[in-house]
């Protein structure tokens, strides 16, 4: 007897990261995931980027150039702010994954 | 309205809960999420152990990029707090980061208690007390200590009168 799977429906899920080492971290001035939205902005990913200083030190793109306004240093290291001029940083990481919701057997 | 400050502040409350420091609490007023009371415990083995110390933390629209404006509302005898209880502390001026919250502030001002910078005096007698006669000094810390136990049942810190 040979079981028969017949798959009614399935969801693409996708998770993305702007890169391994601040995944799941979140911007030290707005306290927000780096892949959620700093204040002001509705939509995360490219609405609202991450961005690198040549100290290393990341934020939201929105909440690094506000602080900038008052003071041009890092807010981590105190070290003068440099953006990191490599284009959109470091490569991004990104997830699919199948995930199959309903289904019946017969 | 939900203001980036607005947010943040939530956001520093629910950092406080989960992970909340020793020796320190705070809270914002029910009407007003950019106005927090605050108390400091004195630290251990120092003479300013035991004290309750209450301050005010006024922040604005501008909370993360500028800091809040603190002071203490318990009378204090300190090198770097004024008699009117505004705080000398360079974090809360000109070396204020947007990264600080209302944990890193509170628990940089209790470090402040025992580790004042006397270089900087807001209160001459306190500072000048601290670097020559420290005896005296200590005796005058323990004044404001016992003096915090009672504006503790006191509604009206400021009206309490002098001892």
């Amino acid at each position: 007897m040979s079981l028969k799977v017949t798959i009614k429906r399935w969801n693409a899920v996708a998770r993305w990261t702007w890169g391994d080492h601040v995944d799941g971290d979140v911007c030290g001035i707005c306290q927000m995931p780096f892949e959620g939205c700093p204040p002001g902005v509705k939509f995360p990913g490219d609405g609202a980027p991450v961005v690198w200083g040549k100290c290393a030190h990341a934020f939201h793109l929105q909440c690094i150039s506000q602080w900038l306004t008052s003071k041009n240093s890092c807010p981590i290291c105190r070290r003068e702010w440099e953006f990191e001029s490599s284009q959109g940083g470091p490569p991004v990481s990104f997830f699919l994954l199948f995930q199959p919701t309903t289904h019946s057997f017969r | 309205m939900s203001s980036a400050a607005r947010r943040r502040l939530v956001r520093d409350f629910r950092r406080l809960q989960s992970d909340p420091p020793s020796g320190v609490t705070a809270a914002p007023l029910d009407s007003n999420i950019l106005v927090w009371q605050a108390v400091i415990f004195g630290p251990d083995d120092t003479p300013w152990e035991g004290g309750t110390f209450k301050l005010e933390l006024s922040f604005t629209e501008d909370y993360p990029n500028k800091a809040p404006s603190v002071r203490f509302v318990t009378r204090i005898f300190h090198p770097n707090i004024y008699n009117d209880g505004q705080i000398c502390l360079d974090i809360l001026q000109n070396q204020w980061s947007p990264i600080y919250d209302i944990s890193a502030i509170l628990t940089s001002i209790q470090s402040l208690l025992s580790d004042p910078n006397p270089a900087s005096p807001a209160n001459s007698e306190a500072s000048r007390l601290y670097c020559e006669n420290r005896r005296e000094y200590n005796r005058r810390v323990r004044e404001v200590v016992e003096q915090s136990w009672l504006d503790e049942e006191d509604t009206t810190p400021a009206a309490a009168p002098a001892p």
